[in-house]
C-alpha cells in the first residue's frame, strides 16, 4: 500500500490506545466495563455505603421485607440483619476470593505453563502429566472435598479454590510458550545472541500477556461462581461474612414467603458475572491485534 | 490406531491411579473421621471395633492398599452413611435418578439448542438470531443454581403453576405413566439452560463458518438447490464443533448437578457427594470421584474417536504439536 497522506497527519497510535479505541466502540464492552466499575467501587468502598454493618443482627425484626421498616430498604435476611448492607459487603466477599484465586493461578499457571511449553521435553512431560491428572478432577467436587476436610473460612475457600484455578492458566502459557519460540523474532533474537532470560521477558512475554489478561477477566467470574456455588452448599465462607452464595443458599429454604431473599443475591450474582463476561469478551476483541479497525 | 488406543488406556489408568492416591490422601490429611465423637457418642471400645470393622485402626498405606485392592475387583466398600447396603449399589441407585435427570437434560439441551442455533444462522443478524445470540450470552454466563431459583420464583412461588421439585417419579404429579412428570420440568429446564446456549451458541457459528467455505459456495455454483446445499455439505461439516460440545457437555449432564439436585432436593449422585462429604464417608467419596475421572476420561476418548469418524481428513494419534 502506497501512503498519500502527507506524513506529519498519519498519528502514530500505540497498541494499547488502538486496544482502548477498539474496546470502547463496543457497546455491550462498555455496559460491562460499567458493571464492573460499580461492583468495585461497592466491594472497595463497603463500610461506607452500607447503612448497618454487615454483623449486625436485630433478632426483633428478622425476615423483614423490602421497606416494611423504614431503616431497611431491602428487608433483613432471617437472622434480621439488614439485607442491603449484606449484600453490599457480599461484593467484598466475591471481589476478594476472586483476587486471591486469580493470584495464586498466575502465581502457579505462569511459571509452570511457561517452562513447559518453552523447554519442551522432560520439563514439559512432566507438567503436562500434572496438568492431565488435575483435569480428570472435577474442579468443584475438588474444592468441597478440600475445604471439607480444612477448617472453613475464607482462605479455606481460597486454597480450594487455587488448586485447580492455576491449570487453564498454565496450558495457555504453554501453548503461547510453543507458538510464540518458533517465530521469526524470536529466531532473530537468538540469532543476535540474546541470552534465554532476555528472550522470554523482552519478546515472548509481552505477546503472550494478551490472552493472559483475557483469560484472567474470565477468571474472575468463573472465581466468583465457585466461591457462590461453595458458599451455597454450604461449604464456603464461615457466618458472620457476608457473601452472596450462601445468602442465596439460606434462602432456598425460605423461597415460598419471603422471595426477596432469594431474589436480591441472585440478580447481583447474575449482573456481576454478566459485567464480567461483556468486559472479557470486549477485551479479547479489543487486545486481538489481527481484527481490523 | 491400536497404539493409540492402548496409550490412551495408559494414561487413563494412570490418571485414576493418581485421583485416588490424591484423594485418599487429602481425607486422611487431617485428624478426624467418621466416628468421631461430635457424630453420636460411642463408648470407647465400641468405636474401637467399629474402626477394626472397616479397617481404619490400621497405617492410611495399608488402607489404601486393601481399599485399591478391593477396588480393582469392583468391590468399592460398604458405606458408612447406610451399613446395609454396599457403595456400589448405593451409587447404582442415586445415579439412576441422576441419570434420568441427565438424560431428558441432554435431550431437551440438544433439541432446542441445535434447533435455535440453525434458525439464528438461517436468519443471520435478523431479530431471532440477536435474540438467540443474546439469550445464549445469559445461559452461559448465569449459574444454574441462579436459574432454577428464578425459575422457582416465578413457577412456583409468583404463580404455583409447577411444584418446586422433588423428582418423585410415582405420584399425582405425573401425567402419562410415570414417564412425564411436573416436578421434573423445572429442575431440567434450569438444568438445560447453559448446556442449550453453548450449543445455539456453537451450532451458530459453525453453520455460519461453512457457509462462507468455498466448496458451499462450488455447490451453489453448479446449481443445487438449498436444502441440498444444507443438508449435504453445511450441516456435515458443522457437526465437527459440535462433537467437542457434546464430548465436554455429556460427562457433565451424567454426572449430575450438585446444585440442580440440592434446590430441588433430587436424590441424586450430587446430592448424596455432598452428604458423604460432610459424614466422612471414605468409600463413598472415592468411589464418586474414580467414577466421574473415569467417566471423563472415556468421553474425551470417545470425543477423540468421533473426530475422526466425522472428518476422514482427522487422524487418530497424529502427533500434534
Amino acid at each position: 500500500m502506497t501512503t498519500t497522506l502527507p506524513a506529519e497527519k498519519v498519528k502514530a497510535r500505540s497498541f494499547l490506545q488502538d486496544a482502548t479505541r477498539r474496546f470502547f466502540r463496543n457497546r455491550l464492552a462498555i455496559v460491562g466495563f460499567s458493571i464492573v466499575a460499580i461492583f468495585l467501587l461497592i466491594a472497595i468502598f463497603a463500610p461506607l455505603l452500607a447503612p448497618f454493618p454487615y454483623d449486625k443482627a436485630y433478632f426483633d425484626r428478622a425476615r423483614l421485607f423490602p421497606l416494611q421498616h423504614p431503616e431497611h430498604l431491602l428487608g433483613t435476611d432471617d437472622l434480621g440483619r439488614d439485607y442491603l448492607s449484606r449484600l453490599i459487603f457480599g461484593a467484598r466477599t466475591s471481589l476478594m476470593v476472586a483476587f486471591f484465586v486469580q493470584a495464586i493461578a498466575l502465581l502457579i499457571g505462569v511459571p509452570l505453563g511457561s517452562l513447559a511449553g518453552y523447554f519442551g521435553g522432560r520439563i514439559d512431560f512432566v507438567i503436562t502429566r500434572i496438568i492431565d491428572v488435575m483435569t480428570a478432577f472435577p474442579s468443584l467436587l475438588f474444592a468441597i472435598l478440600v475445604s471439607s476436610v480444612m477448617s472453613g473460612g475464607f482462605f479455606t475457600v481460597v486454597v480450594a479454590l487455587s488448586i485447580t484455578s492455576w491449570i487453564g492458566i498454565a496450558r495457555l502459557m504453554r501453548a503461547q510458550m510453543l507458538s510464540l519460540r518458533e517465530q521469526e523474532y524470536v529466531n532473530a533474537a537468538r540469532a543476535l545472541g540474546a541470552s534465554q532470560w532476555r528472550i522470554i521477558t523482552q519478546h515472548i512475554m509481552p505477546n503472550a500477556i494478551s490472552p493472559l489478561i483475557v483469560a484472567v477477566t474470565f477468571g474472575i467470574p468463573a472465581t466468583i461462581f465457585a466461591e457462590a456455588g461453595l458458599s451455597f452448599l454450604g461449604f464456603g465462607v464461615n457466618d458472620p461474612i457476608a457473601s452472596w452464595g450462601k445468602m442465596v443458599g439460606v434462602s432456598s429454604a425460605y423461597v415460598r414467603v419471603y422471595w426477596h431473599m432469594a431474589l436480591f443475591p441472585t440478580l447481583a450474582i447474575a449482573l456481576t458475572m454478566l459485567g464480567f463476561s461483556f468486559m472479557g469478551d470486549g477485551l479479547r476483541d479489543a487486545l486481538d491485534p489481527k481484527q481490523d479497525m | 490406531m491400536l497404539r493409540f488406543l492402548i496409550e490412551r488406556l495408559l494414561s487413563l489408568i494412570f490418571v485414576l491411579f493418581a485421583v485416588s492416591i490424591i484423594v485418599f490422601s487429602i481425607m486422611h490429611a487431617v485428624p478426624g473421621g467418621p466416628f468421631d465423637e461430635d457424630k453420636g457418642r460411642l463408648p470407647p471400645a465400641a468405636k474401637a471395633n467399629i474402626m477394626k470393622k472397616y479397617g481404619l485402626d490400621k497405617p492410611i498405606y495399608v488402607q489404601y492398599f486393601n481399599y485399591m485392592k478391593n477396588a480393582v475387583r469392583f468391590d468399592f466398600g460398604i458405606p458408612y452413611q447406610q451399613p446395609t447396603t454396599t457403595v456400589a449399589a448405593l451409587i447404582k441407585k442415586t445415579w439412576f435418578i441422576t441419570m434420568q435427570v441427565g438424560v431428558l437434560t441432554i435431550i431437551l439441551a440438544f433439541g432446542l439448542g441445535i434447533t435455535l442455533g440453525i434458525l439464528a444462522a438461517r436468519y443471520q443478524n435478523s431479530w431471532i438470531d440477536n435474540v438467540v445470540t443474546f439469550g445464549s450470552t445469559l445461559g452461559v454466563t448465569v449459574p444454574n443454581f441462579v436459574v432454577a431459583l428464578w425459575l422457582i420464583l416465578f413457577f412456583t412461588v409468583a404463580r404455583q403453576w409447577l411444584p418446586m421439585g422433588g423428582w418423585s417419579g410415582n405420584n399425582s404429579t405425573c401425567l402419562i405413566g410415570n414417564y412425564f412428570c411436573s416436578d421434573w420440568i423445572l429442575p431440567v429446564f434450569a438444568y438445560a439452560i447453559a448446556p442449550m446456549a453453548v450449543i445455539a451458541r456453537y451450532t451458530r457459528s459453525s453453520i455460519i463458518d461453512v457457509k462462507r467455505a468455498d466448496y458451499v459456495r462450488t455447490a451453489r455454483a453448479k446449481g443445487l438447490s438449498d436444502t441440498v446445499v444444507m443438508n449435504k455439505h453445511v450441516f456435515r461439516n458443522a457437526q465437527i464443533p459440535m462433537v467437542t460440545v457434546l464430548g465436554t457437555e455429556i460427562p457433565n449432564l451424567i454426572t449430575g448437578s450438585i446444585f440442580i439436585e440440592s434446590v430441588f432436593r433430587i436424590n441424586g449422585l450430587g446430592k448424596y457427594f455432598v452428604s458423604s462429604v460432610l459424614n466422612r464417608d471414605y468409600p463413598m467419596i472415592m468411589a464418586m470421584f474414580l467414577l466421574i475421572a473415569f467417566l471423563w476420561g472415556v468421553t474425551y476418548l470417545l470425543t477423540d474417536l468421533a473426530y475422526a469418524w466425522i472428518d476422514p481428513r482427522i487422524k487418530v494419534g497424529a502427533k500434534s504439536a
